[in-house]
């Protein structure tokens, strides 16, 4: 018998082709008689178009078309509103809008047509901050949207009293006014893709990679007018998504120049084009205020959180909503008062990105955790477990934790393998995590006081993440099982099309299949390529695709099974799984049931930094991530690994600077991201497995969980190397010098 | 202009200044060379000439004629199987959407080609290339596999 296939470390679906150069990526497809395509980017903030002249473009040799807004039959897209046109016609409303498309004989002649074409913009002002875009008299970026650029705004008013009244009754107040920056993606495989026709059913045809392609579907033909079934969305490999693919970039041009050159058109865009042309993590400030006891009882928080959407609302209001329930930490709260706004401005539009507004929300919220433990002079383990949510705690959006609440064990499981000391109720913070004696540089009894100039730290921040979509977005997740053979099952097919973005989804696919159908894995077949093979997968975000798709594999073997034992050959099933529905933020009180499950994640981190250079020095991450149930275990560390690395580079160095509404790191030379020299020195993975009662297998989603409290650990363990609390990041050596010249730090150091 | 590309020769009328990863992919179909900058910084195109790894989207062909390219594609040539590094790689499970796997595997079967041994230090030191999946600790864990291997 073989073994089985959930929860073994099963080697990753197609991992020999990846190292043998054999995958096929978006770009690595070629057809005969292909096109390529270009696209004019407006180059700059704001504008109104006077005049677009393509006349010298369309003349140009080799060039075979040049689209304009005119071209586009419903000029619009959006996953959440229709706020984007396809081409711009009239306004431009960021560096990266797209105004015209030159498809050519060759790269390099679309290149060419590119650079002919001669727009006239009048400049229109220029709205570069969210505070600026929020002034009553601040120019309307979508007027078609209402009268101010507010794009959403969610309350929370939770509590017997109003806030200011029980702030009076607190002990301790904590503040703190926390920035966070804009990420990019960076995934290494820019946007690439192929579009034709399909001579066999007349459809048009899109290969790319994306997130969700029934989604990317449903923007096309909207955008197109045509129906869903003229289209088919095809996925090559995917190198790296990150949440920066759930929006359209190259999908819907790509179909409109097929159609509209009846040839294969291809598209590969250049580094920087990729840069400026997709969205980014969204900048935020958060300003709050926490009232706690004596006795370390949380009781009442006040939060105003405005985050930059940029020019676009792209997933802007959804984030904002996981930002905003998650600005108040894994917490119990007698009060809260919560205000959050996404506002439009000229900035790159923001988007989804690993977290998803978790990060943002948690750094406010585990930052003032750990200023509170501080001033409470108590444990920050200790000060959490107080206030941790439990099955049956209630939500500041008046929603019962749905069951299955591990926050607790989480962290009491992170802080033990973090050298943590408990006694009776009371935890004891170590002096180092990592095995200081082993690297025979320093004793542990000097550890702050290290010599030139180095200090070291520790710190602990904990998360909570939803797994699926939040506040009522429809969830669904479809798949097909075909199980064929006479006397025993011989072969198993599978055709579930969620993408694989490189966190394994086809790998654990297969593995539940297999499970679920009670076969070897090798027996399983998996196809996943387009979206006429079976229903939609939803989108590899959310963490929830192992959920989604693994109970909608359970159901789809179970009524095929059923079919097999009545001697139908082949069995074949298709089960669609809908979760239970959850509701919406109400407007004035922020009521809502939000979300079905979660994921929950505590880290601690050891670190070093220069007083002499403001460089930080990772020693050693630990992440306790419960999973429920790890289908791949190697998998799941891969992604706490790789998560790690990611939170890192936006903690420490990733620094999107934008000026004007213009970015200006647009290049790998001046965005900087982690490479091998910058990974922590150790980062040890702690697999939990608390089942999820719904959860296929007991499994929940993982992989945004580990990004999540590492930015706030960070801090804190800054803050025990150095004394002084850092409320922005990233935590360049800039901003860290600063600060260290405005502090005493240096004398401290002296003194030691 | 005459090249050698796998230990195969191969002429080209290409311009003398294209970029050696563009001859690769698109006259070549050698498409496990990748593009990821295009200028120099990402490592996703890395590639060997004479044995050392080079990245080839800032390597014009007038630079390789008379040298040996060698690519993942033919990396593995005259070993059984696979690659030391590329098998390490399996054995570590090291890819994840795999987009930087053929540059991160050029980059080390380079290094080792050239150092012989390597260590931590010198991994974080020589090898620059980007993952954004951050599958560096197995990156490093397989690049010290094959490193054993190929010293045993
Ligand atoms: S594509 Fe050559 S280094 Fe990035
Ligand atoms: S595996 Fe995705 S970039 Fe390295």
């Amino acid at each position: 018998m073989s073994i089985r296939a959930v929860g073994s470390s099963r080697s990753r679906y197609g991992a020999r082709d990846k190292v043998l150069g054999r995958t096929r990526y978006p770009g690595d497809i070629d057809m005969a008689g292909q096109a390529w395509m270009k696209v004019r980017f407006a180059g700059q903030p704001h504008a109104r178009i006077r005049t677009l002249d393509v006349s010298k473009a369309r003349a140009h040799p080799g060039v075979i078309a040049v689209l304009t807004a005119e071209d586009v039959p419903c000029n619009e897209y959006g996953l959440i509103y229709f706020d984007q046109p396809v081409l711009c016609g009239e306004v431009v409303r960021c560096e990266g809008d797209q105004v015209a498309l030159v498809i050519a004989e060759s790269e390099q002649a679309a290149s060419e047509g590119r650079d002919l074409i001669e727009v006239d913009y009048e400049p229109l002002p220029i709205i570069s901050s969210a505070e600026a875009a929020m002034r009553p008299d601040a120019f309307l970026l979508h007027p078609e949207r209402g009268d101010s650029n507010i794009l959403a705004h969610y309350k929370t008013r939770y509590g017997d009293a109003p806030i200011e009244e029980i702030f009076d009754d607190c002990d301790v107040i904590v503040e703190g006014v926390y920035r966070t920056g804009m990420q990019e993606h960076a995934y290494l495989q820019p946007e690439a893709g192929l579009g034709y026709i399909d001579e066999s059913t007349g459809q048009i045809v899109v290969n790319v990679a994306g997130q969700w392609m029934h989604e990317d579907r449903i923007q096309i033909a909207h955008a197109l007018g045509m129906p869903e079934a003229q289209i088919r969305v095809e996925y090559s490999a995917i190198g790296g998504a990150f949440g920066g693919r759930e929006d359209m970039s190259i999908q819907i041009i790509l179909a409109l120049a097929a159609w509209k050159v009846g040839r294969p058109v291809k598209i590969i865009w250049s580094r920087h084009e990729s840069i400026i042309g997709h969205h980014k993590r969204h900048a935020y400030t958060i300003r709050t205020k926490w009232g706690a006891s004596w006795s370390g009882r949380l009781i009442a928080a006040w939060a105003e959180c405005i985050q930059d959407a940029g020019a676009y609302a792209y997933t802007s209001s959804k984030v904002l909503g996981n930002s905003h329930l998650t600005v108040t930490g894994p917490y119990e709260w007698e009060a809260v008062h919560v205000d959050s706004y996404s506002v439009y401005t000229n900035n790159v539009p923001g988007g989804a990105f690993r977290g998803f507004g978790g990060p943002q929300g948690h750094f406010a919220a585990e930052t003032q955790m750990n200023k509170l433990a501080e001033r409470l002079e108590m444990d920050p383990v200790k000060l959490r477990l107080k206030n941790v949510l439990r099955d049956g705690s209630q939500l500041p959006t008046r929603a019962t934790m749905p069951p299955g609440v591990s926050m607790g064990p989480v962290i009491e499981a992170a802080a033990r393998a973090a050298k943590w000391t408990r006694q009776g109720n009371d935890w004891q913070r170590p002096a180092t995590i990592s095995d200081a004696a082993t690297r025979g540089d320093h004793a542990t009894a000097t550890l702050r006081a290290l010599p030139g100039h180095r200090r070291r730290g520790v710190g602990f921040a904990a998360a909570f993440k939803n797994v699926g979509f939040s506040f009522a977005a429809p969830e669904e997740n479809w798949a097909t099982i075909e199980l064929h053979g006479g006397g025993e099952i011989e072969r198993v097919v599978v055709k579930a099309v969620g993408a694989d973005v490189g966190q394994g989804a086809h790998s654990v696919f297969r593995q539940m299949a297999a499970e679920a159908v009670g076969v070897p894995l090798e027996r399983v077949e998996l196809q996943a390529a387009h979206t006429d093979l079976v229903g939609s997968s939803g989108s590899a975000s959310a963490s929830r695709m192992t959920f989604m798709a693994g109970n909608a594999l359970i159901g789809a073997a179970r009524l095929a099974s059923r079919r097999w034992e009545d001697e139908i050959r082949p069995a074949t099933a298709t089960f669609g799984y809908r979760p239970r529905v959850t509701t919406e933020l109400n407007y004035e009180t922020g009521e809502s049931d939000p979300n079905i499950s979660y994921g929950y994640v505590a880290e601690a981190v050891e670190l070093e930094v220069d007083l002499d250079t403001g460089q930080i020095e990772l020693l050693h991450v630990l992440c306790a991530d419960d999973v429920g149930r790890a289908i791949n275990p190697r998998l799941v560390e891969g992604q706490i690994e790789g998560g790690v690395v990611q939170a890192a580079g936006y903690a420490l160095m990733e620094n999107l600077v934008t000026e004007e509404g213009r970015i200006k790191t647009p290049y790998f030379s001046n965005y900087l991201i982690p490479t091998i020299y910058d990974i922590p020195r150790r980062t040890e993975s702690l697999i939990l497995e608390y089942p999820d009662p719904f959860g296929p297998f007991g499994a929940r989603g993982m992989a945004e969980m580990p990004f999540i409290p590492l930015a706030p650990a960070i801090v804190a363990a800054l803050h025990d190397a150095t004394g002084i609390w850092f409320d922005q990041i990233p935590l360049t050596p800039d901003r860290l010098l600063e600060a260290f010249k405005r502090s005493s730090v240096r004398a401290f150091e002296r003194k030691a | 202009m005459k090249l050698t590309i796998n230990n195969r020769p191969f002429e080209t009328d290409a311009p003398p200044d294209t970029p050696l990863l563009w001859l690769l992919r698109d006259e070549l179909g050698l498409i496990g060379t990748r593009f990821g900058c295009g200028v120099g910084l990402c490592g996703a195109c890395t590639v060997h000439l004479d044995g050392v790894a080079a990245r080839s989207c800032i390597t014009p062909l007038s630079t390789v004629e008379g040298k040996a390219v060698t690519t993942i594609e033919g990396l593995a040539e005259g070993y059984e199987g696979l690659h030391p590094v590329q098998q390490a790689f399996i054995d570590q499970q090291v890819p994840q959407c795999g987009y930087c796997m053929s540059g991160q595997i050029m980059a080390i079967a380079g290094l080792l080609a050239e150092e012989g041994a390597v260590d931590e230090a010198t991994l974080a030191e020589k090898v620059t290339n980007l993952c954004r999946c951050g599958a560096y600790v197995r990156i490093r864990r397989a690049a010290l596999q094959a490193a054993a291997e190929v010293n045993s």
